[in-house]
């Protein structure tokens, strides 16, 4: 018998479940009215999120309490039914999805809902997917939110038409799909060798699997990890997501900022979980591979920021200067590092969601080929030009939608490149000074731990450079151009991220010692193993045989 | 007023007027310049009111928490020094406020520039009062910021744009580089707070990062003053609006360089490192910088390359690791902000009331505004350092500071000859300044008649000129006690004695200020044949246009190089991605296998029987053969993924599945049929396109085969290993056990399905769902290939024989078409309809489900739509997929959240058995609502696909090419 408060824990997976086939039934012409019931939902998910973090983050009130929550689906006992659990990291990766998705469905009012069929369902049907991703316990369980996020968003990738999306919508699905087929591979051979799917009990079993059922364990973790790897984007396996994301409706790329985000969640939680539990062999295995292919992803990303074209697709490749960024960090295994990437993941996401969001406003009211344009008149423009003096020298007045897209693009520059004052200086900060201070070896940083920051300075720069030049582009460079119309209910969103990121800049402190508990405890995951496997397992189901 | 709330107003003071500024109206010039006068005055009040707090080598302090965690509170933190800056900065600013008032031009919509000027002004003080490292970096980065905006101010000129951007550029790279620098600085010292880091000098100077800290520290301020061989950024920045160039250029943002340089000095100079980086830069800045400022033609062009050099001198006393040069630096930060933005403002002065800067093109303005000459050439004179004038006193203080001996090298015993030779340059481009503007024959043609400028925005440059004379002929009652306190802040109990007396009798420092005095007005004299030339730059260094090699390299190395190693690196194409993907896997899992014996029971397995060896080659070939004629004969493959799938379908039998195989048939049979529905829009693949490129091709075919053949094999063989061995102690047993007895059914693989893993099929039926609006949605708007639109050619042919004689009406034959299975499949209908209700009833126990039986009602439907057509089924039976695909989802989430009201969590399961009339004893589980659910979703998942696919033949009548074309109105859609 539990309470009802306790299925607080399923509300993230019920809740949009519930809300998006309602929505199905509902004429597909009524725009208004499921905009109204998907945005209630994600309020009422967001409070959700907020208190289950409040659960996590409870201070032990006893010694033996554990700070993991979880819910057994089906009341059947923990190894054998699937489990729901919410720890720290679980409940701070719910917030931000329905931050974003509030973002995003409030954005896509002014107009993208009504862009193509069922929007506000298959967004559900996609906080679902993440919501379930970020709960379960369970590694099939798991499998299957990472199909149910993988199908909302192909539909959701599709949404809006148009021979660009297709295009890059089929590329996705299609290396989603041949992910996914890793995925099952790895699955069934870790099961194959563990004879579990749950992850707490995989966590306790692995360390005593014999030698000769090892490779086949280690080719398990490793398609598994890859699976993950395509997701989060690394190099080399993550070409398509600039493509995608540069094309998808803003709305759309605007919560996938969180969904590259999923793979990443998923290397931290189970390489941590799986391979940390008194088995040295595996864990520096797989942190070298993820420390140098974060490098490579932060270094391609940082290439692939210059060399882009337009704004949309340098929002594209800054979504994998943030994914490398995290898992490079993971990648060096120490947790106070880990804290500071988790950090820097909140704040980057936000701000890549908020600059997704804002690509679509400025490039409104620009002609098309207005980027090439500017870009041969940057480049090529030290001769015939006109005489530089013969230009007043009487500024000009802008015009309000443009002085406020402008100061948004500031902020996300910011953020992105890392500068003050907004949040992502902090986070670099955090990240610099924690990879300067990893314990152990006597104090002497390692030349991977130097490369890496070098690395992260570097791509900031790249980012700088990239951005200013792409905003003087937008708003400096005298074009014909008109003044965007831009409603209230689009900038309204990314003023609200870009602020959540000021916040996070004068709230560092709260949020920083969460995320260093958080941390700590995925580092040393016996809380959440202990916590899971010693839920109460007696069957008190009204179930019997024969009545 | 307390320190800590002096401190704080002083910070936010400017933010918080900047924020006004934004809001303000775009015409409100006099609210502007009075709000910014307003809030310059009271940041210079109250910074005046710290004096006293500061004096003999007191600290202010305030502390705040910000991230305790990281070591990183928020300071304010005022010493002497800082207090000194502070002034600079809050009491020029406020000059230059009351300038900009009348500088700037009644149209120009100075909001957004009072904005931008105050926040900038609370970055800078924000850089001052930084009792943080990092705080420090982060106000550093802030003046950055606000200095490119500031210098693009007018960006709608080409030159403001590229001069902010060069700007930006330069001092952010030294910004970022500053930031890892002090990241060291603080690990080494194991504290960001700047009090820790000051005393902990020693400690710093001998650790082994001192030299990467020093060198990242230095390019941060060398950068940011503009020192050798950074300095190319601040000419081009003399763009912005001169009120801007005036603060920025003289008094605060290049200053911020030095400030850094003093405020480390004492925990980082005193090293051969220090004097070498720090003082050879200063050196070269030094000299190089007077004498391209001999060759401007711009005025504020010479007063930038003016102040660069005054940097290096700068910049040169501090790093010669002297307390005494160190005082000199300090004197000389005061004195050239006060000569140097008088200057500038006028000028900004003479630009704004003649139209013009260019020096050529000026000429005897002494006749026209004598006041403004007068103060210029007086200011002039301190730049060149004329006696009874401020700059006067430094450069003496310098010249006796180069006298003194150091080392005894090369370098320090030219140092003397080399300083005295930039004196003279400095002197000379003073006198030119001054002597080409004000003197020689009226200028003709200038664009306006020039006049004196307005009484107030005159004040500010007299009120710099007099300090200028009065600390050069009192210094001591004047300067003294504040460079005093500045001195101690930074020096601490070391400060050495110093004099500031104008008159210290004959001695060789006098000599070379009368040397260069004198050695200056003679470079004039003979260069000024060549500068009336009007060439702009000197000799051979103007062919070397550092903007335009910035320009070059910053886009060869951020555009080019960046294309091109994207390029390189990445990679658009879905084949190249995959390739890269399967040879990722494949090499992980080689790296685990690596070294190691893949251990595979042979014994465990039994021996082959001829007739699955059999089955399975066919299975295989059929897969093989699938795959070649994917490409080009898409009909032939389908048909072969057909065969392979029976394979399947036919081995889980063999190895006794029951439940899978149905499910694998039923899924095969469904696929096939709608992939064919599907494949009627594709556009045609012509074969052989690509003879040109044929070898390529195949060798890149070959490849793919090969690794497709690696990666296969490699994979049946780790399937083959993992099912050879004996099966680990695993949770399936438990399953088997608890079947019956708690589930309710003994068909295990269904209460797995429905009861034990229940969550994972609700999310994969949620997975149908969301595929079959993904595909409506796209399909909704789908237009198919103009070649694919014409009606197919099997029913043109048709068609022509209708035409021909005995003539029938066209399409006739296609009405008739398949008429006798039509009816067979019709009838159908109902039988199949209860087969599926049978499965669906008896999956608890037998193989069976809603699953399968959701797919056998789907072929149920397909049949009706090939036999009937759209037109036929749909007048018939309300097709309403997406509201099935709701119903059953909610009859499946339902019946979990019903556990809920028994206060068990989601999808608890209830079993019983009942004895129903004629059924006799049925099985009562809760579970079969659930499957009820999975059985609606799949059945109007797939119908809505088929819908999507099926109503393309219907949609495409609409386009207009096809409209010719008659398509019979109740077949052929299929």
């Amino acid at each position: 018998m539990i309470a009802w408060t306790d299925h607080l824990l399923i509300m993230p997976v019920v809740l949009p479940l519930v809300t998006g086939t309602v929505m199905l039934l509902i004429d597909e012409r009524r725009h208004g009215l499921k905009a109204a019931i998907n945005i209630g939902a994600i309020i009422a998910l967001t409070g959700t999120g907020l208190a289950l973090l409040g659960l996590a983050n409870a201070p032990p009130t006893e010694p033996t309490a554990t700070q993991v929550g979880v819910y057994r689906l089906g009341d059947w006992p923990v190894p054998f039914g699937i489990v729901l659990v919410v720890d720290r990291l679980a409940a701070l990766m719910l917030v931000m999805t329905s931050v974003l998705a509030l973002a995003s469905v409030v954005f896509s009012l002014a107009r993208w809902h009504r862009a193509g069929a069922h929007f506000h369902s298959l967004f559900q049907f996609l906080l679902v997917g993440l919501n379930g991703a970020f709960l379960t316990g369970d590694l099939f369980n798991l499998f299957v939110f990472f199909e149910l996020l993988l199908a909302a968003s192909y539909g959701l990738m599709l949404h809006g038409s148009g021979t660009a999306r297709v295009q890059a919508g089929l590329h996705y699905i299609a290396v989603n799909l041949a992910g996914s087929l890793l995925f099952l591979i790895g699955v069934s051979l870790l099961y194959a060798v563990a004879g579990t799917l749950n992850m707490a009990d995989l966590a306790t079993r692995i360390p005593l699997i014999p030698a000769s059922d090892r490779m086949l364990l280690e080719v398990g973790a490793a398609a598994l990890g890859i699976a993950f790897l395509v997701k989060a984007g690394m190099w080399p396996l993550g070409f398509w997501l600039p493509s995608a994301y540069s094309v998808a409706t803003p709305p759309v790329a605007a919560i996938f900022a969180i969904l590259s985000k999923v793979g990443v969640y998923a290397v931290l939680r189970l390489s941590l979980l799986l391979f940390s539990e008194g088995d040295t062999n595996l864990a520096p295995f797989g942190q070298q591979w993820l420390l140098y292919g974060g490098m490579a992803t932060i270094a391609f990303g940082a290439i692939g920021v210059l060399a882009a074209q337009d704004t949309a697709r340098l929002a594209g490749f800054a979504v994998l200067i943030s994914s490398g960024t995290v898992l490079a960090a993971i990648g060096t295994g120490h947790p106070g590092v880990t804290a500071s990437a988790l950090f820097y993941l909140i704040s980057s996401t936000l701000a890549i969601s908020a600059f997704f969001l804002l690509v679509e406003l400025i490039e409104r009211g620009r002609g098309p080929g207005a980027d090439i344009l500017a870009v041969t008149l940057e480049v090529f423009g030290e001769e015939g030009e006109v005489d530089v003096e013969a230009v007043e020298e009487v500024g000009i007045a802008t015009p309000v939608t443009l002085a406020v897209l402008g100061l948004s693009f500031i902020g996300c520059a910011l953020v992105l490149a890392g500068l003050p004052p907004l949040s992502g200086f902090i986070a670099k900060f955090a990240l610099l000074t924690a990879l300067l201070s990893t314990p152990g070896a006597e104090a002497v940083v390692s030349p991977a731990s130097w490369a890496l920051l070098a690395l992260l300075i570097v791509s900031g720069l790249a980012t700088l450079i990239a951005m200013s030049r792409a905003g003087m582009r937008v708003f400096w460079i005298p074009l014909e151009r008109a003044v965007p119309q831009v409603r209230l209910v689009e900038l309204a969103p990314i003023a609200a991220l870009l602020l959540a990121c000021a916040v996070l800049t004068v709230r560092a402190e709260p949020i920083l010692q969460y995320v260093q508990a958080t941390a700590r405890s995925v580092h040393n995951p016996h809380t959440y193993v202990r916590g899971v496997l010693a839920t109460p397992s007696e069957q008190s189901a009204p179930r019997g045989g024969d009545s | 007023m307390s320190n800590a709330t002096l401190l704080i107003s002083l910070t936010i003071l400017p933010f918080a007027g900047s924020l006004v500024a934004a809001f303000l109206p775009a015409n409100a010039r006099n609210i502007e310049a009075w709000l910014s006068g307003l809030i310059a005055l009271s940041a210079l009040i109250l910074t005046t009111a710290c004096y006293w707090s500061v004096t003999a080598g007191g600290v202010m302090r305030y502390e705040a928490q910000w991230l305790p965690t990281l070591g990183l509170n928020f300071i304010l933190r005022m010493d002497g020094f800082a207090w000194l800056f502070a002034m600079l900065v809050t009491g020029i600013g406020l000059l230059v406020v009351l300038y900009a008032r009348y500088y700037m031009s009644p149209q120009d919509p100075v909001p957004r520039f009072f904005s931008f000027f105050l926040a900038f002004m609370g970055a800078m003080l924000g850089v001052v009062l930084a009792g943080n490292l990092i705080q420090l970096v982060f106000f550093w980065e802030l003046t950055g910021l606000f200095s490119f905006l500031l210098i693009g101010y007018w960006h709608h000129r080409a030159g403001a744009r590229d001069g902010a951007r060069m700007a930006l550029t330069v001092t952010a790279t030294g910004g970022l580089c500053l930031l890892a620098g002090m990241l060291i600085l603080g690990h080494v010292v194991g504290s960001y707070d700047l009090d820790e880091v000051l005393a902990a000098g020693e400690l710093i100077r001998s650790h082994a990062l001192y030299l990467p800290a020093l060198i990242l520290i230095l390019l941060g301020a060398l950068t940011k003053s503009a020192q050798f061989p950074f300095h190319f950024w601040l000419p081009q920045a003399m763009v912005a609006p001169t009120p801007v160039s005036a603060y920025l250029h003289s008094a605060t943002l290049v200053k911020a360089g030095v400030f850094l340089l003093a405020r480390l000095w004492p925990a980082l100079a005193g090293t051969d490192a220090w004097l070498w980086i720090v003082g050879m830069s200063g050196l070269v800045t030094f000299v190089l910088g007077a004498y391209l400022a001999i060759f401007q033609q711009d005025l504020k062009g010479l007063l930038a390359y003016s102040t660069i050099s005054h940097l290096g001198l700068i910049t040169l006393l501090l790093g010669l690791n002297t307390p005494l040069a160190a005082v000199a630096g300090i004197f000389h930060i005061i004195n050239h902000a006060t000569f140097k933005a008088s200057l500038f403002m006028g000028a900004g002065i003479i630009d704004h009331e003649t139209g013009t800067r260019d020096i050529r093109r000026l000429s005897g303005l002494y006749r026209f505004m004598p006041i403004t000459a007068t103060l210029a050439m007086v200011a002039a004179a301190a730049m060149a350092g004329v006696p009874l004038l401020n700059g006067f006193l430094s450069k003496e203080m310098f010249f006796a500071e180069t006298i003194a001996a150091h080392d005894g090298s090369l370098v320090d015993q030219t140092l003397p000859l080399v300083a005295t030779l930039a004196g003279m340059f400095s002197v000379a481009y003073s006198l030119r300044f001054i002597h080409e503007t004000f003197f020689g024959p009226p200028a003709v043609a200038l664009p306006r008649v020039p006049h004196e400028p307005p009484r107030w925005m005159r004040f500010p440059v007299e009120l710099l000129v007099v300090a200028c004379l009065v600390v050069g002929i009192i210094p001591e009652l004047t300067v003294g006690p504040v460079l005093e306190t500045a001195a101690y802040a930074v020096l601490g109990p070391a400060l050495p004695q110093y004099n500031l007396a104008v008159w210290h009798g004959f001695t060789l420092p006098l000599l070379m200020s009368v040397a260069a005095l004198l050695g200056g007005a003679l470079i004039y004299r003979l260069l000024r044949e060549h500068l009336l030339g009007g060439v702009e730059g000197p000799p051979l260094w103007r062919h070397l246009k550092s903007q335009h090699i910035f320009e070059r390299v910053l886009v060869t190395v951020s555009w080019r190089w960046a294309g091109a190693l994207k390029n390189l690196l990445g990679t658009r194409h879905l084949q190249v991605q995959l390739r890269l993907l399967v040879g990722t896997a494949l090499i992980a899992a080689l790296w685990s296998l690596y070294g190691r014996e893949l251990a595979v029971d042979h014994t465990a397995s039994p021996a082959l029987d001829p007739a699955f060896a059999l089955l399975w080659t066919v299975g295989a070939t059929c897969a093989v053969g699938a795959a070649c004629l994917a490409k080009y004969h898409r009909l032939a493959a389908l048909i072969l993924v057909g065969g392979a799938g029976l394979v399947t379908s036919i081995t889980f039998v063999w190895l006794s599945a029951p439940d899978l195989a149905l499910t694998q048939l039923l899924v095969e049979i469904v696929t096939t049929v709608l992939i064919l529905l599907g494949l009627r829009w594709l556009p045609k693949r012509i074969e052989g396109i690509d003879s040109g490129a044929r070898l390529r091709i195949r060798a890149r075919r070959l490849g793919d085969l090969a690794l497709a053949l690696v990666a296969g094999s490699g994979l049946s063989l780790l399937a083959y290993a993992v099912m050879s061995r004996p099966a680990p102690s695993s949770i399936s047993r438990f399953f088997l056990e608890h079947a019956y007895t708690e589930g309710g059914g003994t068909n295990v693989v269904n209460v797995i399905l429905v009861d034990f893993r229940g969550f994972d099929t609700l999310g994969e039926i949620t997975v149908l769902g969301i595929v079959a609006l993904a595909v409506y949605a796209l399909l909704r708007r789908f237009r198919p290939a103009s070649d694919s639109i014409d009606i197919p050619e099997q029913q043109r042919l048709q068609n022509a024989r209708d035409a021909a004689p005995p003539l029938r009406p066209p399409g006739t034959t296609l009405t008739d078409y398949l008429a006798i299975p039509a009816v067979i499949m019709q009838l159908m209908f109902p039988f199949i309809g209860v087969l599926a209700m049978f499965l669906l009833i008896r999956g608890h126990n037998l193989p069976g489900g809603g699953f399968i039986a959701g797919i056998t009602m789907t072929v149920g439907l397909l049949l009706l739509y090939i036999a009937g057509g759209i037109r036929w089924v749909e007048a018939r039976l309300h097709v309403r997929p997406v509201r099935w695909i709701a119903m059953g989802l909610l009859l499946a989430a339902g019946t979990g959240v019903g556990a809920w009201l028994f206060s068990y969590p989601f999808l608890t399961s209830y079993a019983a058995h009942a004895e129903l009339p004629v059924i006799g004893r049925a099985p009562l589980a809760s579970a079969l609502l659930f499957d009820l659910g999975v059985f609606v979703l799949v059945v109007g998942a797939m119908a809505l696909i088929l819908l999507a696919l099926a109503h393309q033949s219907i949609r495409s009548h609409r386009t207009p090419s096809a409209k010719a074309t008659v398509t019979p109105p109740s077949a052929g859609e299929t």
